[in-house]
């Protein structure tokens, strides 16, 4: 990747886009908006995947997060018909804050430490043909990272029945 | 690249006269045929008409997402042809050319990513628009793709698992050949559920009756593009025929071989074009089939609609992958 600059320039682009409008996600003051600047966000996520030569856990990124997630939040807002957030009380204010400011140097703080000890280039040999195909991916899957991948679809299967159970309908 | 495109665009209006003359074919009425020889012109006199209509932006429409919204409802249905192979191989003298505008090793997984982009153009017209009308299409609308995304993926997960490949040239080419000579090797003969259920997702997909309730004409006015008029509203029309097209030219690609035919096998620039020929009139069957079902079923109730999709659909889409995978085990495919 670090070779050629018109990939370099994509992932640049692309991330860029990312930070700028996982900001405006956090900023806006109208939920709608906020969902639809997430929305692009991802999509600029996924094209990072693509430079980074992993398309399949681009097209995932884009089918589950952007085509199925965001749309069930944007039809929650809207069958809800969310207006534009009230705005915190005057006397809340300073609280506030003092937490997003925490929350902002505990983050940096995160990312410096992880960049110092990884650095900031992609480890070599790690790139390549490998991300494109599914085959050695659906390998470690279910090889090395069954337990994991077992015990992801149980919690899913567990939310999945406490929905069901908030959901049902009390009989009389 | 620009071929398909070409293609499609040009096929449009032909598209919008099959389906009127259909109608009228259906409905034992002429349909229109006074605008050139058996009504050909008619789509041209109303093309000219959406450019010359006033074009409305409403006082508390949201301005920018309401512009925005008829655009990526064409951009989402157009794009998803360049992943789709349209042919054999083109020899040419400077090498040879395949015939897909772009062959990317996730290519099904690409398309079932744009669909599912797709409902967003419908969403953001219905919310934008600020009529109640428009916000119930769209939020009807976001459910139901939703829903039929769900057992459409899952019976596209068979497809997969036969040819082994997320590729869609290796998907037209594991279906290439017969069985004991006289039957295809194609997908919808082993996983004839899943066709079925692929088959109607696809019309729950592309907004088509019986499934469109995002417009549902006698309840919503015209749902999710009530307010939109001209060229902004000429273009969701154009969204839904792109996505007619191209819905029928996946299930060619997943269920029918493709541009492969048994016993055909392609030869230099004639093969290459006869292969064309194959794929289009095997997706114009599939067009006219979209064609002909509009005209004869009535539109389901929005429960109905969630029952089958959530009851029906995806239960027997599970069965047919669990099949395919009993079939692949057993090395009879």
């Amino acid at each position: 990747m670090a070779g050629f600059p018109a990939e370099r320039i994509a992932f640049d682009l692309a991330a860029a886009v990312m930070v700028v409008f996982a900001s405006v996600m956090v900023v806006h003051k109208h939920p709608v908006k906020s969902v639809l600047a997430l929305v692009v966000g991802f999509f600029a996520l996924a094209v990072c995947y693509v430079v980074l030569s992993a398309p399949f856990i681009a097209a995932i990124q884009v089918i589950v997060y952007a085509g199925a997630i965001l749309v069930l939040f944007l039809f929650v807002l809207m069958l809800l018909n969310v207006e534009v957030e009230a705005r915190i009380p005057a006397d809340r204010r300073p609280l506030q804050v003092v937490i997003s400011s925490a929350a902002l140097i505990l983050f940096a703080g995160a990312l410096l430490s992880l960049l110092r000890r990884e650095g900031a280039s992609v480890p070599a040999g790690r790139s390549g043909p490998a991300g494109a195909e599914i085959a050695p991916l659906a390998r470690l899957l279910f090889s090395e990272y069954l337990l994991p991948f077992e015990a992801l679809s149980v919690l899913l299967l567990a939310a999945l029945v406490g929905a069901f159970v908030l959901a049902r309908r009390e009989s009389s | 690249m620009l071929i398909p495109l070409g293609a499609i665009l040009g096929f449009l209006p032909l598209l919008l006269w099959v389906e009127r003359r259909g109608a009228g074919l259906i409905q034992d009425r002429p349909g229109p045929n006074r605008v050139g020889p058996f009504g050909l012109l008619q789509s041209l006199a109303d093309v000219i008409k959406f450019f010359f209509k006033e074009d409305i932006i409403p006082t508390h429409a949201d301005r920018g997402l309401y512009l925005l919204a008829p655009a990526l409802a064409v951009f989402a249905a157009l794009s998803t042809f360049a992943v789709i192979p349209y042919g054999a191989t083109l020899p040419l003298k400077r090498g040879d050319v395949p015939l897909i505008g772009a062959d990317v090793s996730i290519g099904i997984l690409f398309v079932f990513a744009i669909t599912s982009l797709s409902v967003y153009g419908i969403v953001l017209a219905g919310w934008s628009s600020n009529n109640k009308f428009s916000l119930m299409g769209g939020i009807r609308s976001s459910a139901q793709i939703i829903s039929y995304e769900l057992a459409m993926t899952t019976a596209g997960a068979g497809v997969i698992l036969n040819a082994g490949s997320l590729r869609l040239t290796e998907i037209v080419g594991s279906q290439n050949g017969t069985w004991l000579h006289v039957i295809p090797k194609w997908n919808a003969i082993p996983q004839l559920v899943g066709f079925v259920v692929f088959f109607v997702s696809a019309f729950a997909e592309t907004n088509r009756t019986p499934f469109d309730l995002p417009e549902a004409d006698a309840e919503l006015v015209a749902g999710y593009h009530t307010e939109y008029s001209a060229m902004k509203f000429a273009m969701f029309f154009m969204a839904e025929y792109i996505n007619v097209i191209v819905a029928s030219a996946m299930m060619v690609t997943l269920y029918f071989g493709g541009w492969t035919f048994p016993g055909f096998v392609p030869h230099g620039i004639v093969g290459a074009v006869l292969s064309i020929v194959i794929f289009t009139v095997k997706t114009l069957f599939f067009v006219w089939v979209f064609v002909w079902v509009r005209w004869t079923l009535p539109r389901f109730r929005y429960d109905q609609l969630m029952n089958l999709g959530w009851k029906v659909l995806l239960p027997l889409a599970l069965l047919n992958l669990f099949w395919t995978a009993g079939l692949i085990a057993a090395r009879v495919l």
